[in-house]
């Protein structure tokens, strides 16, 4: 097994030019395990790891494989969701247990040697330690499989959530807001896109008009899209469609930002098969493949971005994508952006310009007829608003759109290209999928 | 004059997600002693309906978490408590003048008959 973390597989410049690899990787599989709202921390069946290994062989039935045949792990080792939450994701609402059985792992965290001697990979040869989240670990397991790092590789994204008040480990513990955190968290929130993205999004209703709750068409789209995901959390779990009236008179979690534009903390696990496309020809899926992965990571100028840098970085962010892939906004057809917070899609819709979107026009785009069986199916996944916190659904339904297999979700639009991301506005990555390897 | 109870959902009732302490039969007999009842919570006010609906529990209110004062608008009441199981109820409570409690057994006294 090889650490591997010195391996240089992102593209995250400008000017590369249209990707080596593009069409010679493909997807031949993916697997999600049941999305449940939280680990009860008792049953042995229902933790991450076991959620993890479940979808681990989801994952390869799917593509027809054997765990022998796999050669790649790309597993997110860190903790709840990833690792954008930092310390504070290291929480538990108990404490950790005492030695010999010091160890998460298994429980509410997942590794790629864990997951090896647990599901006994015995011919892996590239197994990554302290990964990015999985709007990037897409990315490197691509270039990896292009660049012949290995041939069959296993994505794995665990995402959990425990009993008790989400995230409120590490600083977020502490009694004290220090450093730069008493100008961004002094109450104790946890600095995510709650925050980061309220002052841009004010900043874009005063520059172009609207209000807030004109996300409202979109976020309720995203529900009734996860109610058409049968894997999702929305869809087994009781969830009832939200109206308008329900979403304006919602309350504040950080004024504007409300109940309804936040995702829902679940406990999941997802993988994906990433391997050649010549291989994935054989195996028992119709190939996905893809056609460029790319990566950002912006630096801001204060300690909250504003309106312009988020623009700026979502241009450059689609620039990019468009150079690699060798295509332009009118050759998207399925387009699936982060909603991890509503607020944040709007740049992205308009930074990608998709369906002719530009700067401003996003509002009013949601206003329109933007459901899955319409000319403008934005967001066909549900994302995270409509499937729970599991990060993946843009992934999972970018695949499926270019299959044919999405079932009540299937656009009736052109489906051959697809372009899927778990990014912000500053950091991230987005990768582009085809039906067709040119 | 009657006291009234204002009930959180999910980690206070028995059917919320988590499942709380208070069961429907409590519920029931805070009603029987008189306590004027409904729910207080981020559920959609819709979902707080069809759940009593289904437990055939008629409450006189169902708000959303941050509208208790619509509740003490509209019931005169000579006390108010809200239960509920986080930081978020306890601050709503307090903001509208309710008397706050978490779900344990700190609430039992409000089923002893006086």
């Amino acid at each position: 097994m090889a650490a591997a973390n010195e391996y240089k597989w992102r593209r995250e410049k400008d000017g590369l030019g249209v990707w080596e690899h593009r069409g010679k990787v493909a997807v031949a599989g993916f697997g999600h395990s049941p999305v449940d709202r939280r680990w009860d921390g008792v049953s042995m069946d229902k933790t991450l790891g076991a959620y993890a290994m479940l979808a681990c062989q989801k994952a390869m039935d799917e593509a027809g494989i054997t765990a022998d045949q796999v050669d790649g792990i790309v597993c997110c080792d860190s903790h709840i969701a990833g690792p954008s939450g930092g310390s504070a994701s290291k929480w538990a609402p108990r404490p950790y247990f005492a030695p010999p059985y010091d160890s998460e792992l298994g429980l509410t965290l997942v590794n790629a040697e864990w997951l090896i001697k647990q599901m006994g990979f015995k011919n892996v040869k590239f197994a990554p330690t302290k990964l990015p989240t999985i709007g990037e670990m897409v990315g490197m397991a691509s270039q990896a499989v292009g660049d012949g790092v290995c041939s069959n590789c296993l994505v794995i994204y665990p995402c959990g959530n425990l009993e008790g008040r989400y995230r409120r480990g590490g600083e977020n513990a502490e009694d004290h807001a220090r450093g730069a955190r008493q100008w961004t968290v002094p109450w104790g929130n946890h600095g995510g896109n709650d925050f980061i993205n309220i002052f841009p999004h004010n900043q874009y209703c005063l520059k172009y008009g609207g209000k807030h709750d004109d996300l409202a068409p979109y976020v309720i789209n995203q529900h009734r899209n996860g109610m058409l995901t049968p894997w999702g959390f929305n869809a087994n779990h009781g969830i009832e469609p939200i109206t308008v009236e329900d979403y304006v008179t919602s309350r504040y979690i950080l004024n504007p930002l409300r109940l309804w534009d936040c995702d829902r903390p679940v406990n999941t696990a997802t993988a994906y098969l990433f391997t050649t496309a010549a291989r994935a020809k054989d195996m028992k899926q119709k190939p996905v493949y893809v056609l460029n992965h790319s990566q950002h990571n912006f630096k801001q100028r204060t300690t909250q971005p504003d309106l312009d840098e988020i623009e700026l970085w979502t241009d450059i962010a689609a620039k990019r994508m468009y150079e690699g892939a060798g295509l332009g906004p009118k050759d998207v057809d399925i387009f699936n952006p982060y909603d991890g917070y509503a607020t944040m899609s709007q740049f992205f819709l308009e930074g990608f310009q998709w369906h002719g979107v530009k700067r401003g026009d996003a509002l009013k785009f949601y206003a329109g007829d933007i459901r899955v069986e319409g000319p403008h199916p934005f967001n066909s996944s549900g994302g995270n608003l409509g499937t729970g916190r599991v990060r993946c659904a843009m992934y999972t339904d970018a695949i499926e759109q270019l299959r044919g297999t999405a079932g009540k979700r299937q656009v009736t639009v052109r489906a051959e290209t697809a372009l899927a991301a778990f990014t912000t506005p500053s950091s991230g990555g987005w990768i582009m999928f085809g039906k067709h390897p040119g | 004059m009657a006291k009234l109870i204002s009930f959180d959902i999910d980690g206070t009732l028995e059917t919320g997600d988590p499942p709380g302490r208070i069961t429907m039969d409590l519920v029931r007999q805070a009603r029987d002693l008189g306590y004027i009842i409904g729910s207080c919570s981020d559920r959609t006010v819709g979902m707080q309906k069809r759940m009593w609906e289904t437990h055939g529990i008629t409450v006189a209110f169902t708000v959303l978490k941050h509208c208790l004062d619509q509740v003490r608008a509209a019931h005169d009441a000579e006390h108010y408590v809200h239960i509920g199981d986080t930081n978020i109820d306890k601050y709503y409570a307090e903001l509208h003048g309710f008397t706050y409690f978490f779900p344990d057994e700190s609430i039992d006294h409000l089923w002893q008959a006086e």
